[in-house]
């Protein structure tokens, strides 16, 4: 990313850029879906996908994160039950590290545990 | 000594082969896993992959992401130095992913830092960016630590990858990665980003990071040039050891 544009500190988006096009690839396919949208063609290096953290939690229970991943490493503690440990599985799609949270529909509002924050 | 050299040596030049082009389409590093432990699991989507350099593209349906992401694992040797050769050696690859389902995937099936034991580090980095000072990405790069007391990782991290994930920095290409670090009395999660100078973008992420992590009162954030670490690692193996603009 250029720094050629503002020495501002943290201000929100730039409204004047500069971009050299060279090439048509370059060019974003959208430009106009801000108002009310989560594109901003502004955005330092052009069009971005972005996403909150409520929609993202929302994405959680879909179907296909039920199963692991085609292969996931077996390390024992990390991505399967400590060797020894036979009160966990992973196989049958079953979740194996979120058990100190709520379920995903309970947690998809997102703030409800969240601890204090001072700014 | 031998050992950095050695490091220097050999991972400088290995690193050219990571290309980091500012188009978001980072190629896969296909330069030299030497880790023989390292794990393919790209291969699903192979079939799917035509012309396309990424190894990982969206299932039909999906909710795209802006960029592929990599997840790592790495689990220090006690008793050991912290020399970037035996952490390149310790660090596994567990897979990537390029959609946000794909990604909880991953993340469901994997457990929560702060049930890490040990001295335990997971790492989220754009995909072809490896977790490293060295690589190209970040070798002019630093990173916000922020130190947490126990029982805050998992919360923290969770927020601090989906704000990364979901772009909520609003820097560009500037992001490289997070890291989660399970400590013996304290974790600390950090951001990584291309341009230690670039204090726009370092303010921002600040900025970003305390609106995403919910932090508690008092946590202190610093940040870190990775320069600055390499120094620090460098000073503390090579006494004598003249740093010739790193």
């Amino acid at each position: 990313m250029s720094t050629d544009v503002q020495k501002t500190t943290a201000k929100a988006i730039p409204s004047t850029r500069r971009v050299t096009i060279s090439d048509s690839a370059h060019m974003p396919h959208d430009y106009s879906t801000t108002p009310g949208g989560t594109l901003f063609s502004t955005t330092p290096g052009g069009t971005r996908i972005i996403y909150d953290r409520k929609f993202l939690l929302e994405c959680r229970s879909s179907p296909v994160t039920k199963t692991p991943p085609k292969g996931l490493p077996v390390i024992p503690g990390v991505t399967s039950p400590p060797s020894g440990d036979p009160t966990e599985k992973t196989q049958n799609g079953e979740l194996l590290n979120n058990n100190n949270i709520p379920a995903p529909e309970g947690s998809n509002t997102g703030d409800d545990s969240q601890f204090e924050m001072d700014i | 000594m031998t050992q950095v050299f050695f490091h220097f040596a050999v991972c400088f030049p290995t690193k050219s082969s990571l290309k980091d082009d500012d188009s978001g389409d980072h190629d896969q590093d296909q330069g030299s896993p030497k880790d023989s432990e390292k794990e393919k699991t790209e291969d699903e989507d192979k079939e799917q992959n035509s012309s396309k350099k990424k190894m990982v593209v969206p299932g039909a349906g999906e909710h795209p992401l802006q960029y592929n992401y990599t997840f790592w694992y790495s689990r220090r040797t006690p008793g050991r130095p912290a020399s970037t050769q035996s952490y390149e050696q310790n660090i596994k690859q567990i897979g990537s992913f390029a959609s946000v389902e794909q990604f909880w995937r991953f993340y469901s099936h994997m457990i929560r830092p702060g049930d890490l034991t040990g001295h335990s580090d997971f790492h989220l980095f754009k995909e072809g960016i490896k977790p490293m000072w060295e690589d190209d990405a970040n070798k002019m790069g630093g990173k916000w630590i922020i130190r947490l007391r126990k029982g805050l990782a998992s919360r923290c991290w969770e927020n601090l990858i989906l704000a990364m994930l979901g772009e909520q920095f609003m820097v560009g290409e500037e992001i490289c990665g997070a890291v989660v670090s399970v400590r013996f009395q304290e974790d600390i999660i950090s951001i990584w980003n291309k341009t230690a100078s670039d204090q726009a973008t370092t303010a921002r992420i600040r900025d970003t990071l305390r609106r995403v992590l919910n932090l508690p009162p008092n946590t202190i954030m610093e940040y870190k040039t990775h320069t600055d670490s390499i120094k620090y690692v460098l000073i503390s193996y090579i006494k004598t050891c003249r740093i010739v603009s790193v």
